[in-house]
């Protein structure tokens, strides 16, 4: 759709196009793998209730209503759907595509619009700034006005969501994205050169995931090179409705990691990747298609990339741990990444696999989705929890920051012992 | 339009929770699975006990309210389609298998159950329900009563009628009507449970169903057949049945299928070839290898141009769920799939795929055919776009002209998606205007006000309940 058409009652600013409603053909295949649906069983929460909402206001049955809005910020934008589809349609990018229609019909009111506004179009691109409004978490931390606050329950007054936000901050370490070199060498015989894409909250959030990262691709023999200037992927702005500044931050991105020299550009942060790769359909009507094709195909996450190149198993070293793996929606279904990360994991000595019952269903992370709604989130963790538990594991596998942080939080509260860790954690403890 | 007293009758009696009168709500309980179909009901309720049913029933009564029962919505033909508007009665929140007993060999479940979890919870104990229609992840096994769905493991099992010992249903009068039970052997009286079986929620709703179980197979074999003309494929199932083998599943996918459904499920199915059959045989060890033996001479025999022996049941179980998305996955190709349904005696199998190549072409169309072949029962689907009048003319003179064929042959103009909406003048065909009345008379002896889902499997005179052709596309007002 050409951006100045209009379709029905959409505006003419990213309209959904009208054969990506008409391509569902209604089976319900979605429907059983839709944690929205399977809290509600209400059809208008489930991906073919969606799709059909958005047919609805492209064939001038429906307003953009206010309850349309609901559903799309209601989504997960897990993609299960995604991946359970024969007709090929996607749900998710038609509902990040509506929130995007829902912030042009119900602008934000003054304050809430300017701080939206100064997140995603001034902090979120700007790693400096990212960066600096993380010090005062930090602080936080080490002065000790966290243990005050946590043991004073100040923070049950707020509202819920302050309370669970603070809860899952893991321990802070100093943004990872200054502290490393621009070129870091492989070690042992080199086996080739790629870029690293390191996410904000990976950077600021799990700086020593990144750092085992970093750490495994060099000794996995990959130079590693991580351009400061890198911004953030656009995912916040993609699921948030601000496709504009998406597409600015995307440009920037591509021309930045094109200019390099890489085989590939590697990523460990699974929303990242996702986002990435989808830069080609965001860029369609303004990039060139030889340079966005060849950026798809050079972007990997860090599992997807070590199984194709094999992983070197000379020297690992047993790592002797019951383990189970959480797939991150943004890997298995937004990416297609499923099998490799069990795969890396196997090949590890020592370890004792233990499959998880419905892997690859959300964990209620979701973006923003765990604050805003904070029940129906901790419906869907419950569910998580549970199936991690009847494994047996002691330690949890999974490959996104948002993951990571929700299911660290909801072991932590349920007062279960299993650990939490990356993939390249796993692979780093291995690697001496 | 319903009032809103009645809307507050509603609330009181099922909560708020369990009825929805908003908009948004109601456009998307306004169709199924069937193609063109749509229509906006007044309000949906979700009763959660058969006594909430009951409820429901006397308030839509009262108010003179058409009354559309639904699963899942994801029949074919239209059947939950509420075309005269009233109540979408929602039974999908009666989702509790009540009973396995195992003594008896019967499980009991309410409506909104989906067929696949009651498979796995029977499963699970070591017994087998094996009708498994094409949506059996989602459907439910109410819907599944309702249209006498069928499956992949119809040939040798049967479809959902061999299966249903006993039906709870609350009827338009407000009784509540139990029929047969758990004894193997029931003859006393009318067989009410065989008339409510396929009748497509035009005589009660179904709020509870005892089926049969049996022992699983102890064995199965998985055979993949290829052939370079999809009429040798037709012959090889005429041959295999002459031969006295019945597999439990014999389907078939043509090209289109073929790649269309690899290109979403990606395991190598063989993109070149006219046609494919997928083949189960399953029993006792000592039985599925001299069927399996009388498979593969035959498959010789018509000279198949290849033959694959599934390695493990992991790959077995790909295949069968692979030929399951062949509907959805035909749907990539053009934004309308347009299906039907026709079953012929499979002694006519190789002549049908004949027809239809003939009339593919006569009418210049784009149609994937796929579906249980050995049931003779097809599912030729024209892969249309609902925004192109003339195409759709063709399409819908395409199904005309097939179904005189397959009615001159002694097949049926459906085999397991039942009639709704979209095949009345069909039905009408088939069964003579005699057939019709005698069908419109049981049905005024159980619903006189015609409340119970209207305008469903016969063609009455109402316009506004015919499906029809507008700028070429079958929709309902």
């Amino acid at each position: 759709m050409s951006p100045t058409e209009k379709l029905g009652n959409f505006t003419a600013h990213d309209a959904p196009d009208y054969c990506d409603v008409l391509q569902c053909m209604r089976c319900g295949f979605c429907l059983p793998t839709c944690p929205t649906f399977a809290l509600t069983g209400r059809e208008r929460s489930s991906p073919r209730g969606r799709v059909a909402l958005a047919r609805a206001v492209a064939e001038q049955k429906l307003e953009f209503t206010e309850a349309v809005k609901e559903e799309a910020f209601f989504c997960l934008d897990c993609r299960a759907c995604t991946t359970a589809c024969p007709s090929g349609v996607r749900a998710g990018e038609v509902m990040e595509i509506c929130r995007s229609q829902a912030h042009q019909f119900f602008p934000l009111k003054h304050v809430g619009k300017s701080f939206r506004e100064f997140v995603l179009q001034k902090m979120l691109p700007s790693p400096d700034l990212l960066e600096h409004s993380m010090l005062p978490a930090r602080l936080y931390q080490k002065l000790g006005i966290q243990w005050l606050l946590r043991h004073s329950h100040l923070l049950k007054l707020g509202p819920e969501w302050v309370d669970k936000a603070e809860g899952m901050m893991p321990e802070l370490h100093p943004p990872l994205r200054p502290q490393l070199a621009d070129s870091i060498p492989a070690v042992g015989e080199q086996r080739g050169r790629v870029g690293f894409f390191l996410g904000c909250i990976m950077t600021l959030m799990y700086a020593e995931v990144s750092r085992q990262t970093v750490r495994v691709l060099t000794q996995q023999g990959f130079e590693v090179l991580t351009p400061k200037a890198q911004k953030c992927c656009g995912a916040p702005h993609l699921t948030e409705g601000d496709r504009d500044t998406a597409r600015r931050i995307a440009q920037h991105n591509l021309d930045l990691f094109m200019a390099l020299d890489v085989d590939a550009i590697v990523t460990d942060c699974a929303g990242c990747g996702a986002a990435l790769k989808e830069y080609e359909e965001l860029l369609e009507e303004t990039g060139s298609h030889d340079k966005l094709a060849a950026f798809r195909g050079k972007v990997k996450d860090v599992s997807e990339f070590l199984a194709e190149q094999g992983l070197r198993t000379e020297g690992l070293k047993p790592v002797n741990k019951i383990v189970t793996y959480h797939e991150p929606c943004h890997l298995c279904h937004a990416q297609g990444v499923s099998k490799q990360p069990r795969d890396l994991i196997k090949a590890i000595p020592g370890i004792d696999y233990r499959e998880l019952n419905e892997a690859s269903w959300c964990c209620g992370s979701a973006a923003t989705f765990s604050l805003k709604y904070t029940d129906e989130s901790q419906q869907i963790l419950d569910r998580k929890l549970q199936n991690v538990q009847s494994t047996g594991a002691e330690l949890l596998v999974t490959a996104n920051p948002g993951c990571h942080l929700q299911l660290a939080w909801g072991l932590k509260r349920a007062g279960l012992s299993q650990k939490v860790v990356h993939i390249t954690e796993l692979l780093g403890m291995a690697i001496d | 339009m319903i009032s809103k007293t009645a809307i507050g009758h509603l609330v009181d009696k099922l909560s708020a929770a369990n009825v929805a009168s908003e908009k948004e709500d109601l456009l998307v309980l306004g169709y199924d699975s069937t193609p063109g179909v749509h229509h906006l009901p007044e309000v949906a309720v979700y009763p959660t006990t058969t006594a909430g049913v009951l409820d429901a029933m006397e308030i839509a009564q009262h108010e003179g309210l058409p009354i559309v029962p639904r699963g899942s919505g994801t029949g074919l033909s239209g059947g939950s389609v509420p075309v005269k508007g009233g109540m979408v009665l929602c039974l999908n929140r009666m989702n509790r298998i009540l009973e396995i007993d195992e003594e008896n060999l019967t499980a009991t479940a309410e409506a909104g159950v989906v067929t696949l979890d009651l498979f796995n919870a029977t499963a699970a104990k070591g017994l087998f329900y094996p009708p498994d229609p094409g949506s059996q992840k989602i459907s439910t096994l109410g819907g599944n009563v309702m249209e006498d769905a069928g499956g992949l493991r119809g040939l040798k099992y049967g479809v959902t009628r061999d299966y249903v010992m006993a039906l709870k249903c609350v009827l338009p009068d407000g009784s509540i009507l139990t029929t047969g039970g758990k004894s193997v052997k029931d003859v006393a009286g009318y067989a009410f449970k065989d008339l409510l079986v396929g009748s497509e929620g035009t005589l009660g709703i179904i709020t509870e169903v005892t089926v049969k179980l049996i022992p699983p197979p102890q064995d199965k074999r998985t055979f993949l057949a290829y052939f370079n003309d999809i009429r040798t494929a037709g012959e090889a199932v005429s041959k295999i049945i002459a031969a006295k083998i019945i597999p439990s599943t014999m389907e078939i996918m043509d090209k289109a299928t073929i790649n269309c459904v690899e290109d979403y499920v990606k395991i190598g199915l063989p993109r070149q070839m006219a046609a494919l059959l997928l083949i189960e045989v399953d029993g006792h060890p000592a039985m599925v290898e001299e069927e399996s033996q009388g498979v593969k001479k035959i498959l010789e025999q018509v000279k198949a141009a290849e033959v694959h022996v599934a390695k493990s049941v992991e790959e077995a179980n790909s295949l069968a769920a692979a030929r399951r998305t062949a509907l959805s996955a035909l749907a990539r190709v053009s934004p309308t799939t347009l299906l039907e349904d026709a079953t012929v005696p499979r002694s006519r199998l190789a002549e049908t795929f004949a027809e239809i190549e003939r009339l593919t072409a006569k009418y210049g169309l784009k149609v994937g055919t796929f579906g249980h072949a050995g049931d003779g029962n097809l599912h030729p689907t024209v892969l249309c776009d609902e925004r192109d009048s003339d195409e759709m003319h063709r399409a819908h003179a395409f199904y005309d002209d097939l179904y005189d064929q397959v009615l001159a042959w002694g097949g049926t103009v459906s085999g397991e998606h039942g009639i709704g909406l979209a095949k009345k003048e069909y039905l009408a065909r088939q069964i003579g205007p005699g057939g019709v009345k005698v069908m419109k008379r049981i049905k005024d002896a159980f619903d006189p006000k015609g409340l119970l889902n209207p305008g469903k499997i016969f063609a009455d005179d109402d316009p506004c309940t015919q499906a029809h052709v507008e700028e070429g596309f079958r929709v309902s007002h």
